[in-house]
């Protein structure tokens, strides 16, 4: 668009200039009168009010583009601190995970011998799917909600292929208005409070799935989040979530072990001053369970309460992936508008002094022009 | 001798100090715990924990977990936790109310066993504010 302007101004360079030394008689100023509020780019009535329309609109462009850069500018630095507050969140959840994680596999290892059979390690023919999808709440994060989304919409044209029927838990406001629009079986729609995810959230979210599973109302639960790799790269994934695994693992819908044994971890480094995200890989420590503990209870039951406990901090960590990947597809692409505005309205400032240079010379054209004919008398 | 007592939630670190005894409710009935008890494992049901700091209890409302006493060290690993301190008197009961009125309406087992577990975490939050010793 900007270009098709710049193109017409060129070409009618030559007939403004042509327009002051034919018609020095004309004072700028009469013109003014006959000025039509016109689209600079429409056809006006002579080049002086075209500039002065042109002058006037690109004025405004350049402050409309300015203010869009303040706001695109704030949303990307308001978006980088709360991507630190997700880290952090996540890295106060972490005692909690691992110290699930730890007791889970100490757990299994002794009970490796007896018969385990707790109702969310059922593993029963699956009939019906429950699609737990995790998007934002708001717009402006780049390709942030399509990418999961899609992968759901994927998932969904998977299962259908595999004759299996499914249901949808949707969280988050885009994922509800897509979902409600898309006439599919969504079996509830959570609205995420306040934008940061509580352990009550997930607790409820939790729960629901929970009482879904063990009513045989659904026979498997995945999870479709966005995990968070880089602040470049995040990619939606499919956790399976119930039934859990024997071992304690949970297995990626792809086959990939998301082993219970190594954890993640990520945390906010500055490289060179330049903010950057570490991948650890955490080995938690495996220390051998201590033969005399006893059990207070039948160890079905301890198990019966660690697993809703793995299930609730999953869904927790999911959600927080979830966010932070959010919060930095929203960064980069409140950073690309920023440029894209600074651009734009260094481009339209070169325009605009043009325009006003040629407006300054063509008057001082005329004046002497004028000036010259007097002499000549 | 005294227990090193840590309280974790998915959120955050509740309690991560020292304390002389604790009295931790169970599925099975509640027990009390004293330095050099034996190394036990046991599910944590939803009810109040009770703190004793030399002669002053605490008390703190737990939500389902689990909890694993080695060596002196105590870890319980809980949904929720709350100090009786931290809760609103009036709010709890609010919410008491209102959980027992969504039992009476829920239909569906699924229904049920939400409102079951609600109302146990609420009449738990009251229960903390009131220190029974």
């Amino acid at each position: 668009m900007y270009c098709s302007n710049l193109t017409s101004w060129l070409s009618s360079r030559p007939s403004i200039y042509s327009a002051n030394s034919h018609q020095f008689s004309d004072i700028p100023f009469v013109r003014l009168s006959l000025m039509s509020p016109a689209n600079n780019r429409s056809q006006s009535s002579s080049p002086f009010s075209r500039i002065h329309c042109r002058l006037r609109q690109l004025r405004n462009r350049i402050d409309s583009v300015k203010n869009t850069q303040k706001i695109t500018e704030a949303m990307k630095l308001v978006a980088a601190a709360k991507v630190r507050r997700a880290q952090e969140a996540v890295i106060s959840g972490r005692p909690f995970a691992m110290a699930v994680v730890d007791f889970l596999y100490s757990l299994y290892e002794q009970l490796q011998f007896e018969d385990i059979d707790s109702p969310l390690m059922d593993v029963r023919l699956v009939n019906k799917v429950a699609l737990v999808v995790i998007t934002g709440d708001r717009g402006l994060c780049g390709g942030f909600n399509n990418a999961v989304i899609n992968r759901a919409e994927s998932r969904m044209a998977e299962l259908k292929g595999f004759g299996v029927d499914y249901t949808v838990i949707s969280i988050g406001e885009k994922g509800n208005s897509y979902f409600r629009r898309r006439d599919n079986v969504s079996v509830d729609r959570f609205i995420e409070g306040g934008g940061f995810p509580t352990a009550k959230e997930a607790q409820i979210i939790a729960d629901y799935v929970y009482s879904l599973f063990v009513s045989e109302e659904v026979d498997k639960v995945e999870l479709v989040y966005t995990k968070f790799m880089s602040f470049v790269r995040s990619d939606p994934v499919i956790q399976t979530l119930l039934p859990l695994s024997m071992k304690g693992e949970i297995q990626d819908m792809n086959g990939n072990c998301v082993d219970a044994v190594e954890d993640e971890l990520f945390r906010l480094t500055t490289k060179e001053g330049k903010l950057t995200v570490e991948r650890d890989r955490v080995s938690t420590k495996r220390e051998g369970i201590s033969p005399l503990i006893e059990f207070e209870q039948d160890p079905i039951l301890i198990l019966d309460a660690m697993m809703p406990l793995y299930l609730n901090s999953q869904i927790l960590r999911a959600l927080h992936e979830s966010l932070a990947s959010e919060l930095s597809s929203r960064m980069n692409a409140m950073k690309t508008a920023t440029d894209n505005a600074v651009e734009l309205r260094k481009n339209l400032l070169t325009t605009y002094n043009r325009e006003r240079q040629a407006k300054i010379t063509g008057e001082i054209l005329e004046i002497v022009a004028g000036a010259d004919a007097l002499n000549v008398d | 001798m005294t227990l090193n007592l840590c309280v974790l939630t998915p959120n955050r670190i509740v309690w991560d100090s020292e304390v002389k005894e604790i009295i931790l409710s169970t599925n099975s009935g509640q027990i009390g715990i004293l330095p050099d008890h034996a190394p036990i494992a046991t599910a944590v049901d939803i009810g109040v924990l009770k703190i004793r700091l030399k002669d002053q209890w605490l008390t703190m409302a737990l939500m389902d977990g689990f909890a694993r006493i080695v060596n002196n060290e105590i870890t319980i690993l809980v949904k929720d936790a709350e100090k009786g301190s931290d809760i609103d008197p009036q709010e709890a009961q609010q919410t008491l109310e209102i959980a027992e009125a969504n039992l009476q309406k829920a239909e569906g087992k699924m229904q049920a066993i939400e409102a079951n577990l609600a109302l146990r975490r609420a009449r738990t939050r009251v229960e903390a504010i009131n220190p029974i010793s």
